[in-house]
């Protein structure tokens, strides 16, 4: 099947019953997401995690949980002051991007995608940080949401995913070019439709439309390189889709990371095999975070 | 490959000996010797191995010992001794499934793929640093087990190396028990091995026959000047104990060994940052491996 336009898919998703409008927290929170840490309004994060009882149940759950050595966390204030704004963050988003999708719609698991999404907003900050990228929040939030377009195409068309998840695995090929195969379209573009109609910042909306594609970006700032090596790292270790993807990626070599160096001459010296190593270390924090928020 | 491990001091005054200045001596002349380099902080694992070369030949302290390694007549012997002591190593059969992985469905594809297009039909790996053999027979498991699928119609060999020859005549020997047998099925045992006493198998002719056991060191020009035409390099855990001159001398050997297109692994704590930099780091899912390019390649990222 030929790679279709992004015009000729767009009725297909938008059409879709199933398309939910953007849950009520997210608008504000993604906002907020964005402000440097030093700005974020405690009392507003406390406020729209008691908004809902589930989520503020598991900001507790995990305050408690032995991974945070903490016990008796009985509020929702020293709950997320005990886990922190970047998990607070992510579990919040998480749960309710999570919601938009019926437990019996999933292609594939839930924990599955949480634990790429997590990973790779993770990886995301910490490289900002490592190559002095000004704003690591906003290098977290994007590689948090880069991936929505999979929640779009596992509603929009679950059957279909899951046929093109399934060829993915068979085959070892990445999932976006099962989807340009089996689907005419990738989650990149899907996600872009409903990035913009909930509104999401450009460079946000950038993210969620390049990350497969850097070159293609019509701004092509380092966001999006930045959330593409993250997005590969993650995939190659261990945090990816739950399958073998045969690849063999020399990152130093990405189109990417020379955007990247142009932008941040700090990342030419950094010491990949050693980044490669932390991503491993971090990825016990990952899997509990992910599993105490979202496994069943 | 050598022990990563804390190896437990075998004297109880070993931790004061460390101070002693003969055990500096004798790093820096095993270093000269061999590039195999302990730093300050693991001082402790070479006086453990050299306590177990002292009670051998009645050597009473560290300067006794030295003098056995520089001024004795059989100075040369013992000092292969002493490096026999300090390349000791254990490990076990199929220890890095994500590099056998990659192997199989990434790496081989694309390096039969490219020498078909060149009418080769032969590949050549090396296991540099083999200690026991374990895994020189684990890259001979793989290949045989792929010689019916995608390696039908090609012929391989390895070569296995190390410094040590007490490592060397084990692997030869090819004897193994549980522990390095502990990741390795109950079908490839039946296959590629046969019964040696009620607890250790002995691996059978054909894994045998693929490969050649040499006594190397890696620190010899000379002699790493001919080993061309590589295909693959492991050299896992070996590294470790170089220092930044020897091990940049090493893979500048290693790179011209390799025929281009063709990779170098390591450890998998090992990183060869800031020691090489025409090695291209690539990542296949849980493993990592040094590529050299082929001649013409400007980046763009890899097939």
């Amino acid at each position: 099947m030929n790679r279709h336009s992004l015009d000729e898919i767009r009725p297909r998703i938008q059409a879709l019953e199933a398309m939910p409008a953007v849950p009520a927290i997210v608008l504000p929170l993604t906002a907020m997401l964005q402000l440097p840490s030093d700005q974020v309004d405690v009392d507003k994060i406390v406020e729209l995690v008691s908004y809902d009882g589930t989520i503020a149940a598991q900001c507790l759950r995990m305050a408690n949980s032995p991974l945070f050595g903490r016990r008796n966390t009985e509020t929702v204030r020293s709950a997320v002051l005990a886990l922190g704004l970047e998990r607070i963050e992510a579990i919040l988003l998480g749960c309710c991007l999570n919601r938009i999708v019926p437990p019996d719609k999933w292609a594939f698991d839930a924990v599955t995608f949480w634990r790429h999404s997590l990973g790779c907003a993770l990886v995301s900050s910490k490289m900002a940080r490592l190559i002095g990228y000004p704003d690591p929040e906003k290098a977290y939030l994007a590689g948090l949401l880069h991936d929505l377009g999979i929640l779009v195409n596992t509603l929009a068309c679950t059957e279909d995913f899951r046929a093109c998840i399934q060829a993915a695995r068979d085959g070892h090929v990445a999932l976006h070019r099962s989807e340009e195969e089996h689907l005419g379209f990738t989650h990149c573009q899907s996600g872009k439709i409903l990035a913009d109609r909930w509104h999401f910042s450009g460079d946000v909306v950038e993210v969620i439309e390049f990350h497969h594609d850097v070159v293609a970006a019509p701004v092509g700032g380092p966001l999006v390189s930045l959330v593409h090596l993250s997005d590969l790292l993650c995939r190659l270790r261990d945090l990816g889709y739950g399958y073998y993807e045969a690849m063999g990626v020399d990152l130093a070599g990405d189109a990417a990371w020379a955007t990247l160096v142009e932008h941040y001459p700090a990342l030419a010296k950094m010491d990949l095999a050693r980044l490669t190593m932390d991503i491993d270390g971090a990825m016990e924090e990952i899997v509990a975070i992910v599993d105490a928020v979202f496994k069943p | 490959m050598v022990e990563t491990g804390i190896a437990k001091p075998v004297t109880e005054s070993t931790a004061e000996d460390l101070r002693d200045p003969a055990y500096l001596k004798i790093r820096n002349m095993i270093y000269q010797i061999s590039g195999i380099y302990q730093p300050d902080e693991k001082l402790y694992l070479l006086a453990a191995r050299c306590a177990r070369r002292m009670s051998e030949v009645n050597a009473k302290t560290p300067a006794q010992y030295l003098e056995h390694l520089t001024v004795r007549g059989d100075r040369e012997a013992e000092l292969r001794l002493l490096l026999n002591e300090i390349t000791i190593g254990e490990t076990y059969m199929f220890r890095s499934p994500p590099q056998l992985e990659a192997l199989q469905k990434v790496i081989l594809p694309e390096i039969l793929k490219a020498k078909s297009a060149m009418g080769f039909k032969r590949l050549h790996l090396w296991s540099a640093g083999c200690s026991t053999g374990e895994e020189p027979y684990t890259l001979a498991m793989f290949l045989l087990e792929e010689s019916e699928k995608m390696l039908a119609g090609w012929t391989f060999d390895i070569l296995a190396t190390d410094l040590n020859d007490n490592s060397l005549v084990a692997a030869k020997a090819g004897v193994y028990g549980e522990y390095a047998l502990r990741s390795t099925t109950e079908l490839l045992r039946r296959k590629y091995f046969r019964p040696y006493d009620d607890k250790r198998l002995q691996v059978a002719d054909r894994l045998k026959s693929l490969i050649r056991f040499e006594r190397v060191n890696l620190n010899d020009d000379s002699k790493m000047t001919f080993l061309k035409g590589m295909d693959l390099i492991f050299c896992c855990n070996v590294l470790i104990y170089f220092d930044l001159s020897s091990k940049r001398k090493v893979m500048q050997h290693f790179y011209s060994n390799l025929l281009p297109g063709g990779y170098l692994f390591l450890g998998h704590a090992e990183s060869l940052y800031q020691v090489d930099d025409r090695f291209h780091l690539v990542h296949f899912p849980g493993a990592i491996g040094y590529w050299k390019p082929p001649v013409g390649y400007t980046g763009g990222g890899k097939p």
